[in-house]
């Protein structure tokens, strides 16, 4: 813990980019998430912490409606993406992924090519009008989510044959491709060496004057670099959620603070 | 190694890593015997294929060879064309019976420049086969600038002839058949030392049409392989979509409910539907009701592809199954619809798998016979099918009707049949390789 340090950020007090008030989900009779209210802020980072198990991954999967692909899986509460309801009945849940973008706990890359991996999302959202403007997205966003150094010579081959730790990049860069407004991360750096994470860390913080991005973590000290807000989440409760500084000097619930000092976990 | 001190405490033993436990030898004994299970089993199978094989092409190889008379033909103008004109409509009118004539003054010619007496001419003119005068007819029409000229032909012999030469017609036979004496066998040997009779490679038996109980060594395969080929290409072109889109919509698309549990149960049980029930379904509802026509390969195709269906829905399903779910999260994540991920990423990676369930399902519709006989595909056809609605055969059902035709001479081609019938397969399977084989490198 000694290596903790909290950056001193001057946190802007942003709109509300997603709001989910008293959202509750259920895995056909099991009760994963209960109750929890979040308001998240607009080109801010946020962090999701919280022993595993703890429902962080299914909170984030509601933001853009991936619990939606699993049958078992009912989600009740009001989640609002700037001001609008994304349950509701009109919302077309593609058309809101295009705009709340995913990094998924396990990297999982097409098995296509580097390049079709990374330009697929504009390809489909016709974000270019020629084949120079999809190189130069390739480009920047390989090159943003650092890995462009290590695959510029073989853009061509394939996505699945790269690192465990390259592959979760090429996810990130697959991400930011689509220019989201928002973007969720799952665990995007727990497979990533030191170097590579704090690459990853260096690109969140350059997406927070963009968009804002959720990110889970169980590294505490990730939580404390990267984001200006956390939440800790226990049990499917949501137990505290605050700025980054306050969770981590004074936290309020003593549960927030046994699992700090590493006493839950 | 049981020393275990008196306080109860099993003393710390150390163990080398270079001399095997008892627990170690045991297990490695275990999968050393499940190895030589595995190696028995497959020798076995293998063995049973090769000596399958071995049989087929023991029985069957000959029949791509057959007794070909070979000899100078006259073509007599005077029978061949009584107004000289040349005028193909005038050719057309004369008979077998006049070309019949010219094929026997000619081999009788030839047998006396080669100084082989005869008793009784019949004798040698027998050793023609009938279907000899309607080839030599076909060689005329095609050039009838050769009439007046003398041509070297080559003709088929009569059946027993090639069954002389493949050991099938003995002395002993040949006093009890009609068709042949022992003398006219005396008389074989004395042409085939002139090189008027040998066995030649047979393109009839791959590509002509089939013929009649007293014509074995004219019977050919022809209508049955464009029946099969008809079949096949309708089977593919019908089941796929069909059975790829129905697979992809309940494995994707359908919500899972009481309804769609019923549909997939019910297409489990119809892939174990025996095939004759298919064919009567097919009489009724095809030939029957929507009154398409009798033995053709149409209504066969149509009653394959319902056979083929389920084969085909359920591989599919199989396949797309398997392709891990992560693929999904990863398209629907970057926000491609579900339509979108199934055809740019499910579809893709369970297309080799999609194939092989395919080409099961072809492999089984190509040697079915049953339901073929049901709707009249065993009739006797001897024109070429031009369209998929003219009446055809198939090769599987060529192979039954030549096994229970009395003459052993058949026997054979039956075996030829199943030789083709193999081949068909191969070539099938290759196709499907390649198609599998581009699918796996483009990932
Ligand atoms: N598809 C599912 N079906 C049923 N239960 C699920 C499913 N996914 C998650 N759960 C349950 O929901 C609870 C929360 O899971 P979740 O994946 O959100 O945890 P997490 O906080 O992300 O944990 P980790 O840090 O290990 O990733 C767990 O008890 C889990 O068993
Ligand atoms: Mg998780």
């Amino acid at each position: 813990m000694n290596d903790m340090r909290i950056v001193e950020r001057t946190v802007d007090t942003h709109d509300v980019k997603i709001d989910a008030k008293d959202v509750n989900v259920h895995y056909g009779t099991s009760h994963a998430l209960k109750g929890v209210s979040v308001a998240i802020p607009d080109k801010t980072v946020t962090a999701f912490i919280g022993p595993s198990g703890c429902g962080k991954s299914t909170f984030l999967r509601c933001l853009n409606r991936m619990n939606d692909t699993i049958a078992s899986c009912r989600v009740d509460g009001l989640i609002a993406l700037d001001g609008e309801d994304i349950y509701d009945r009109r919302v077309d849940p593609v058309q809101l992924r295009a705009k709340v973008g995913m990094v998924f706990q396990k990297p999982n890359p097409f098995p296509k090519s580097i390049y079709d991996n990374v330009s697929y999302g504009p390809k489909i959202h016709g974000l270019t009008r020629n084949k120079a403007e999809l190189d130069e997205i390739v480009e920047s966003c390989l090159k943003k989510a650092a890995l462009w150094n290590e695959v510029k010579d073989r853009l061509h081959s394939p996505g699945t044959g790269l690192s465990g730790g390259q592959q979760q990049r090429l996810c990130i860069a697959r991400a930011i491709a689509t220019s989201p407004e928002v973007l969720l991360m799952d665990e995007p750096c727990s497979a990533l060496d030191p170097i590579a994470t704090a690459q990853v860390e260096e690109l969140i913080d350059e997406l927070r004057s963009s968009f804002s991005v959720v990110i889970v973590t169980h590294s505490m000290q990730q939580a404390a670099r990267v984001s200006q807000r956390t939440a800790f989440f226990h049990l499917g409760n949501l137990v505290e959620y605050g700025e980054t500084g306050q969770i981590f000097t004074s936290p309020q619930d003593p549960r927030t603070e046994s699992y700090i000092s590493g006493r839950i976990g | 190694m049981t020393d275990i001190s008196a306080n109860g405490a099993a003393p710390q033993v150390r163990s080398s890593i270079l001399v095997q436990d008892v627990k170690m030898r045991r297990r490695n004994a275990a999968e050393t015997r499940f190895k030589s299970y595995g190696l028995i089993a497959i020798a076995i199978s293998l063995a049973i294929l090769a000596l399958m094989l071995f049989t087929i092409f023991r029985d069957g190889i000959s029949s791509f060879r057959q007794a070909q008379l070979t000899f100078p033909v006259e073509l007599s103008a005077g029978i061949l064309d009584p107004n000289g004109a040349r005028n193909p409509a005038d050719l057309a009118k004369v008979t077998t019976v006049g070309y019949g004539r010219v094929l026997d003054v000619a081999l009788l010619k030839a047998l006396a420049d080669k100084g082989i007496a005869l008793d009784d001419p019949k004798q040698a003119t027998a050793l023609i086969s009938k279907a000899a005068p309607a080839q030599l007819r076909n060689i005329v029409l095609a050039n009838p600038a050769q009439i007046g000229r003398t041509i070297e032909v080559e003709v088929l012999a009569l059946g027993r002839v090639d069954g002389y030469f493949k050991g099938r017609v003995t002395r002993e036979t040949a006093e009890r058949d009609p068709q042949i004496k022992p003398v006219q066998l005396d008389l074989i040997d004395k042409m085939r030392g002139a090189g008027l009779v040998a066995l030649h490679f047979n393109w009839n038996f791959i590509f002509g049409t089939d013929a009649s109980e007293q014509r074995p060594e004219a019977a050919g395969l022809g209508i049955a392989l464009i029946g099969s080929a008809y079949m096949m290409l309708l089977v593919v072109v019908l089941s796929l979509p069909i059975g790829v889109a129905a697979s992809i919509y309940l494995e994707e698309f359908a919500p899972k409910n009481r309804w769609t549990d019923l549909i997939e149960v019910n297409i489990s049980n119809l892939a174990e539907v025996p095939s004759i029930v298919f064919g009567i379904l097919g009489l009724a509802i095809f030939i029957n009701f929507a009154q398409f026509p009798m033995s053709s390969s149409l209504v066969g195709a149509l009653v394959l592809t319902l056979m083929t269906l389920p084969t085909i829905i359920i591989a599919t399903r199989a396949s797309l199954r398997a392709v891990p779910p992560s693929i999904r999260d990863a398209a629907l994540g970057v926000g491609a619809s579900k339509m979108q991920t199934v055809f740019h990423h499910v579809l893709p990676l369970a297309m080799p798998g999609i194939l092989t369930g395919t080409i099961l399902g072809l492999a089984t519709a190509l040697g079915e016979t049953a339901p073929l006989l049901l709707i009249g595909m065993v009739a006797f056809v001897t024109n070429y099918s031009a369209t998929p609605l003219d009446p055809a055969t198939a090769l599987p059902v060529q192979v039954y009707s030549w096994a229970s035709r009395a003459d052993p001479a058949f026997i054979e081609r039956s075996n030829g049949a199943i030789i083709v019938l193999l081949a068909f397969l191969v070539v099938m399977n290759v196709v499907a390789i390649l198609l599998r084989r581009r699918f796996e490198t483009r990932w």
